[in-house]
């Protein structure tokens, strides 16, 4: 219940103070945004606070959402998921994002809650993972060596673990153009409960559509069933180029099982993890074929 | 039944509930203070080789280490004397306690604790309750012969209570029948998770010491505490503050010995608050798991002609109430149904789990859930219609319970008329919805308790009683019964309760039993003033006390309401005369029903349901046929509580049962791995949102009990939790064609019953 | 290390000194005797300990107590004005959403943000708004029928 004493606090008022004590601190510094993961699990006693907490919630230079002139999107580390959930432009285009942030929580995490905390703390289950993965996204790492982009799938490497180095910290988030022609994308959980859940299986998917109605791209991320949220590769094939038919969703949606090494734990069997992947891949297919669809208008 | 009773009103304590300045027990801090922790043990099943606290007394700011060879060797429990304060020899679950520790800070005290050496040599836990009670079984206490237990308890190994029903021929019954109906069903154990967690502070002054305490129960607290520390009561004081919750879970008597002995030793007041973890793995009044096995035969008329169930309660490491909690169980098994024949047999198993207990209406639930989905399953094989199949079956006035009682007039056939009223019985649903019927029934529980009133000398009154408020509002109902008799308005009457030196005994908030017992002497109190403040009128008004009535804080004459003295001219005068007027009243508890006694093994407590209520609920569900998720989108109830004197308590009751019902049918079981529990926390242990809860119709039916509550009313706090369960198990089975045998029926089981598996 | 913090609870500014690691719960309760917000759980599931900050709700428990600084939280004690009871919590007391009390405050807290963002939240949004905070006693209904009671109180004009 209690949390340890003994450590230091650090609130910088600028990146640049940021990264310099984040040098300086090196291995004993830990970041600190909303607090939602850590605080959560230094109070429940599974992992202690950091020896020198870094607590970057000042840095509103890093709390913005903001379209890029390509139609590309370029988040800040400090974007709450509330702020996700809000956004017109989110909203709009960025839909899987905006589904996945609605579902984060309650109202309260949703506010306090950060768009880098919930990468940083790399859980399988992260709802913000697997849109951003299909929207191909690269994270900003900056350190006081200077500052480096990672494809998202690199930064994430289990459980709790990515490729942050000491001294670095996640600015941000940048997202590119979406593929030309008709887009949906839409984020889909397999909730116990009406709302305050964690994913135990989600789905994230992206379609293009050309004129015809062909899926001219496809791509399909995983949530909760797996060491990290990871891409379907198998089922994207199997989408790509093709007239997305009921039967082809429905194939395309069981070929993302490939992808899945769910394990056994207290939300669920494996098994019925694997069981679900198809089904919540296919109505998370159909969810982005339907936004797709209306955008011709 | 006019004035007060029967309209809606603000509880008293309200006000600083919303303010924030009710206080609650982790609220309180006194001078000179410390922290309280507990070394658990953290297995489920060791022998103790070493204990060690040296280090963690050396500790500066730590004013106190105990253990068990610090305190009185003393064995207690409420039916069978088998636990110790702290861990003796032997670890039997995960949370037992093998030190306390008081300090300057919670962090000192968390660091002591890590201080202590133990050394447990890890025994492999019995998990399995079937296996349990095989012969040659290992025995969770070796030494269970050696225990005291309550007259009557039947005891054997691992089996610390079997209790049975014997009625009529079950073998005849059996070959009277056209068909018989067998099955099997299996609860896993869940939590009473009240929002607050336990808490406890303790200061001496002399030899006494006054503990303030989470207790729905102040009187057993304070029994346990003289018992275990080898007190009198009169040095022992348990008061409650505010309390945020207990549905059973804080029945009985639980850390306040731990925490007295620390603030004795520690020559300071020391307080403990836990955390939901210990919460979850540490106390000890969880609901039982069960396994429930049925037969019944039939005719194929409907008539049911013999029933045998048989009942497993998986009790956890102690017994706490369980055997008398296998003899309501068994009470369960039976349900609101005419059985000419049967055989119900239970059996109160000991595990390495958490010990079960008292949980808001223990067994309830879970045993109706497994009866009803039988029932269900008997109507679909003799091709009835399930709310007709119940209807030919239901108990009535002048019917003969399971242990022989003779019902009065009752409500059960009404209710159950009313939830299928209320959700549409019958009518055409979307497909993936499915609509299911539960009945049940509860007892009501007579037992002493005492009032003392003060008329005060401005006409308000002060009612002092024993009882424990735990939330549901019974306690700020005892205004409503003084106001109705004594002609005040409610806000006039101040509650002095859950203080064991202010009160008379009370069994406390448990078993629904605050108005049915408090409230009678409420009653026999106001009825000492009202007679006073008649007779006093009755003088200056030249009148028969006969005639006249108390009303608006007036007494009057009932024929001519303009003559009237006020009651507070009454009081002051009486004072200035050199009279105090007040009220007391004991009145005797009322009878058990008459039942067959002798025939039964190990009713200690249930020998008949004294006073039941009745209740149908009824749901409507949508089931993702994919992925197992159910959406509960309609619970209809109906229920008979005798009389319902304050409908907005009493629907209060009834919403909070309805969505308490729902997480044990959907989400709440407690997951074990080996022994210790996996989910210990509100994440993984999910109770319902606000998101979550449907539409909610209720219906009251009216049938006042001649040997009731005040005014023929019937215990209202446990029964809205037992058929809510049932009827989406059979809303489950009426949308999917498969029947869910495991509770909770998460989406994982609801799936794997789909796909024909058994999860 | 302890840091000097100055804390504005309820618009009266307070000077501490406090752990990194001390929650704003801590701050509250402990430093301030505002024991109004309770600690039901320490995982930020069950909302007892919910205030507001800069008007949103947040789970004080699992906040630090130093990041708070300069900002403006609200707790259950602030929302007594003039003596009055709010409109909320006089709609609580009435439609019956209070019975132990214990998730009253973070309910009230949550609800107040709600309808300080949403004049007339519909049903639907009271319930999403309220699901962080749980509550074991009343079924939720009488505390979103009290919700959706103080929201038409309070869009009546003010008599006078």
């Amino acid at each position: 219940m209690a949390v340890a004493v003994g450590r230091t606090y650090h609130a910088p008022a600028s990146l640049d103070e940021a990264i310099a004590l984040l040098a300086e601190l090196g291995n004993d510094a830990g970041v600190v945004a909303g607090g939602t993961d850590l605080v959560v699990a230094a109070r429940g006693g599974r992992r202690q606070l950091p020896t020198a907490l870094v607590a970057i919630h000042r840095l509103s230079e890093l709390a913005t959402i903001e379209g890029s002139p390509f139609g590309g999107l370029a988040l800040g580390a400090l974007v709450t998921h509330a702020d996700l959930e809000r956004s017109d432009l989110v909203r709009r285009r960025w839909t899987a994002l905006a589904d996945a942030a609605a579902l984060v929580g309650s109202p309260a995490t949703r506010h306090v809650g950060t768009l880098g905390g919930n990468l940083c703390n790399a859980s399988p289950a992260m709802e913000s993972g697997a849109p951003l993965l299909v929207y191909d996204a690269s994270v900003e790492l900056r350190s006081a060596s200077g500052t480096r982009g990672l494809p998202l799938a690199d930064f994430l490497l289990g459980p709790a673990r990515t490729a942050l180095a000491p001294g670095e910290l996640l600015t941000g988030v940048t997202v590119p153009p979406q593929p030309a022609g008709r887009v949906g994308s839409a984020y889909l959980r397999l909730d116990y409960r009406a709302s305050m859940e964690i994913a135990v299986v989600g789905a994230a998917v992206l379609v293009a559509l050309d004129a015809d109605g062909r899926c001219t791209e496809a791509r399909i991320a995983l949530t909760a069933v797996a060491p990290t949220v990871v891409r379907a590769a198998d089922a994207e094939t199997a989408l790509r180029g093709q007239l997305p038919t009921t039967e082809r969703v429905a194939a395309a949606a069981a070929r993302a099982a490939a992808a899945a090494r769910p394990i056994d734990d207290v939300r669920a069997t494996a098994r019925y993890r694997t069981a679900m992947v198809p089904v919540i891949v296919r109505r998370a297919i159909e969810a982005a074929l339907k936004r797709a669809e209306e955008e011709a208008a | 039944m006019s004035r007060v009773l029967g309209r809606r009103f603000v509880r008293a304590d309200g006000l600083p509930k919303v303010t924030g300045q009710a206080r609650y027990a982790a609220d309180l801090v006194l001078p000179g203070m410390l922290h309280a922790a507990f070394l658990h043990a953290g297995v489920p099943r060791a022998r103790i080789r070493r204990l060690d606290v040296s280090a963690a007394r050396a500790l500066p700011g730590v004013l106190a280490v105990l253990t068990q060879d610090d305190v009185p060797f003393v064995r207690f429990g409420a039916a069978v004397e088998d636990r110790t304060l702290f861990a003796h020899e032997v670890v039997r679950f995960e949370g037992e306690i093998l030190a306390a520790v008081a300090a300057l800070t919670p962090e000192l005290a968390d660091r002591a604790c890590r201080l202590i050496e133990v050394e447990l040599e890890a025994l492999p836990p019995v998990l399995d309750p079937e296996a349990a009670l095989a012969p040659g079984a290992p025995l969770v206490h070796e030494d269970w012969q050696d225990y005291s237990a309550n007259d009557g308890i039947v005891r054997d190994g691992n089996d610390c209570g079997f209790v049975n029903i014997v009625k009529g021929d079950i073998e005849a019954g059996f070959a009277a029948a056209d068909e018989i109906v067998e099955g099997r069903y299996v609860a896993d154990m869940s939590h009473p998770v009240p929002i607050e967690p336990h808490a406890v502070l303790a200061q001496w002054e002399g030899d006494r010491v006054t503990v303030w305490s989470t207790t729905q129960t102040p009187f057993p607290a304070r029994n346990g505490l003289t018992r275990t520390l080898e007190l009198p009561e009169s040095a022992v004081r348990v008061v409650v503050p505010h309390l945020g919750g207990g549905f059973g879970g804080k029945c009985e008597f639980h850390f306040e010995a731990h925490v007295a002995a620390l603030a004795r030793a520690a020559r300071r007041p020391v307080r403990l608050v836990f955390d939901r973890r210990q919460e979850f793995t540490a106390t000890d009044m969880a609901r039982h798991g069960i396994i429930a096995t049925f037969r019944t035969g039939v005719r194929r008329d409907g008539t049911i002609v013999a029933h045998e169930a048989s009942l497993i309660l998986d009790t956890g490491a102690y017994a706490t109430h369980g055997p008398v909690i296998t003899e309501i169980a068994t009470m369960m098994a039976a349900g609101p149904y005419r059985h000419p024949n049967m055989l119900v047999e239970g059996r109160t198993v000991y595990s390495n789990r958490t010990p079960a207990g008292s949980t808001r209406a223990p067994s309830g639930p879970q045993v109706c859930w497994a009866l009803e989905q039988h029932v269900d399953a008997i109507a679909e094989r003799l091709g009835l219609d399930k709310l007709e199949f119940r209807l030919r079956n239901i108990v009535a006035e002048g019917d003969e319970g399971p242990t022989g009682q003779r019902f009065e007039k009752i409500g059960a056939r009404e209710s159950l008329l009313e939830a299928a009223r209320l959700i549409g019985w019958g009518r055409p649903l979307p497909p993936g919805d499915g609509m299911g019927l539960a009945v049940g029934w509860w007892f009501s529980a007579p037992g002493p308790a005492g009032c003392y009133i003060k008329l005060n000398a401005d006409g308000s009154a002060t009612v002092v009683t024993g009882a424990q408020e735990n939330g549901s509002g019974s306690v700020m109902g005892l205004a409503l019964l003084a106001a109705e008799e004594l002609g005040l308005a409610p806000e006039r009457i101040s509650l002095v309760y859950q203080d064991t030196d202010a009160g008379a005994f009370d069994s406390g908030s448990s078993g629904s039993q605050t108005t049915f017992n408090v409230g009678r002497a409420v009653l026999a109190a106001s009825a000492q003033i009202r007679d006073r403040l008649l007779r006093m009128a009755a003088d200056e008004l030249e009148a028969n006390p006969l005639d006249l009535e108390l009303v608006e804080g007036v007494v009057r004459a009932k024929d001519a309401p303009g003559r009237s003295v006020v009651i507070a001219a009454l009081a002051r005068r009486a004072q200035d005369d050199g009279e105090l007027i007040t009220g007391q009243g004991n009145p005797p508890a009322p009878k058990m029903p008459d039942s067959l006694g002798g025939s039964c093994a190990g009713r200690v407590a249930f020998p008949a349901f004294a006073a039941p209520a009745f209740f149908a609920h009824a749901a409507r569900v949508r089931v993702d046929r994919e992925t197992g998720v159910v959406r509960v989108l309609e619970v209809a109830a109906g229920h008979e509580f005798g009389r319902v004197l304050n409908p907005i308590g009493v629907e209060g009751q009834v919403e909070g049962g309805i969505v308490h019902g729902l997480g044990i049918a959907l989400s709440e079981g407690t997951v074990f791995r080996d022994g210790n529990q996996a989910n210990p926390h509100l994440l993984d242990y999910k109770l319902q949102t606000a998101a979550d809860v449907p539409a909610m119709k209720i219906a009251f039916v009216d049938a006042p009990a001649a040997d009731g509550g005040p005014y023929g009313s019937k215990g209202v706090g446990e029964p809205p939790v037992v058929p809510t369960a049932a009827a989406v198990a059979n809303a489950i089975a009426a949308a999917t064609g498969v029947r869910v045998r495991h509770l909770p029926m998460t989406p994982v089981r609801v799936w794997a019953a789909l796909a024909g598996e058994d999860a | 290390m302890r840091y000097p913090l100055t804390l504005t609870v309820n618009d009266v500014p307070y000077e501490l000194v406090v752990d990194p690691g001390h929650s704003l719960l801590d701050a509250l309760r402990t430093d301030l005797g505002l024991t109004g917000t309770k600690e039901g759980c320490d995982d930020s599931e069950c909302g007892a300990c919910m205030v507001l900050l800069d008007g949103r709700p947040v789970n004080s428990c699992s906040y630090l107590a130093l990041q708070a600084a300069g900002r403006r939280i609200s707790t259950v004690e602030g929302l007594v004005r003039d003596n009055q009871p709010s409109a909320l919590q006089r709609a609580f007391l009435e439609e019956g959403g209070v019975q132990c009390g214990f998730c009253t405050p973070g309910m009230l807290m949550s609800a107040t943000a709600l309808l300080a963002a949403n004049p007339s939240p519909s049903e639907g949004e009271i319930r999403a708004a309220l699901a962080g905070n749980l509550c074991r006693c009343t079924g939720y209904q009488k505390i979103v029928s009290a919700v959706a009671q103080a929201a038409q109180e309070m869009a009546r004009p003010t008599p006078g």
